[in-house]
């Protein structure tokens, strides 16, 4: 029951800390590693779930998590390369005044 | 040792957000990854930590470390948000205080077990997660091909 909570307040703060990283940060490369970080905070507390109550419908969610946060990593890689190409940095804040003075 | 893995993990994440260099970033993130696969197996679940393992520390960084030789080593100048700071303790401690101010709920006159609250966790609010991811996904998509048609379709 102990380990339940103590996987538990880890999983919060490692998903204030993706939260952080997603409203603060304005480079797309640490805006990607926040939002692994908010996906990997659930799937810390599914396994930890199914780990000490036996609820093994939870791991295979977090599957599935971890395929979606494959295809958001390659869909990912490729806007900041895109972006790079049109601006020659990866700050999203000034992609569309770039886009307007092309 | 699963508290000084957890620790550990969480210094890494901090690590890979606060560091002003792309590459050390990227080694605190795979790092961290890497511990959170281990914590799965040391939790039972080999499966789950080998799949962690191998996606993230594998494909995930091999693709971002190539992103990386794109934009270069350091990362560029940013203007700090204050408010970010505020929000994420908002919420922080609202997601601390939201169980204790819910009181158990009695259902024929015994009050919820843990267990079955967990349940509930796992077979509705989960599915959430994977419907948001695959929105993310989806946005993400949908603004490739719009950097596509902006970047191409003036010339």
């Amino acid at each position: 029951m102990v380990g339940f909570y103590l996987d538990a307040i880890a999983a919060l703060i490692l998903f204030g800390v993706g939260l952080y990283g997603v409203t603060s940060k304005s480079d797309f490369l640490k805006i990607f590693f926040s939002l692994e970080m908010l996906l990997n905070s659930v799937i810390l507390l599914l396994a930890s779930a199914a780990y000490h109550f036996g609820l093994t419908k939870g791991l295979a969610i977090a599957y599935v998590i971890i395929v979606i946060a494959t295809l958001e990593a390659a869909a990912g890689v490729l806007i900041f390369i895109l972006t790079n190409r049109i601006t020659g940095e990866i700050i999203p804040d000034n992609l569309n005044k770039a886009v307007e003075d092309e | 040792m699963s508290v000084l893995i957890l620790a550990l993990a969480i210094i890494l994440a901090v690590m890979s957000l606060v560091q002003k260099n792309t590459v050390p970033a990227v080694i605190a993130f795979v790092s961290m990854m890497f511990l959170l696969g281990v914590y799965y197996i040391l939790l039972g679940e080999k499966l789950l930590g080998l799949f962690q393992i191998f996606v993230y520390t594998g494909g995930i960084v091999v693709l971002t470390l190539f992103g990386v030789t794109v934009i270069g080593s350091k990362f560029p100048e940013f203007k700090i948000r204050p408010w970010a700071v505020s929000v994420v303790t908002i919420v922080i401690i609202g997601l601390l205080i939201v169980p204790f101010l819910i009181p158990d709920i009695p259902i024929e006159g015994k009050v919820i077990p843990l267990k079955d609250q967990v349940k509930i966790f796992t077979d509705f609010y989960s599915l959430i997660a994977i419907f948001m991811g695959v929105v993310a996904a989806s946005i993400l998509y949908g603004s490739i091909r719009m950097l596509h048609t902006l970047k191409y379709g003036k010339e």
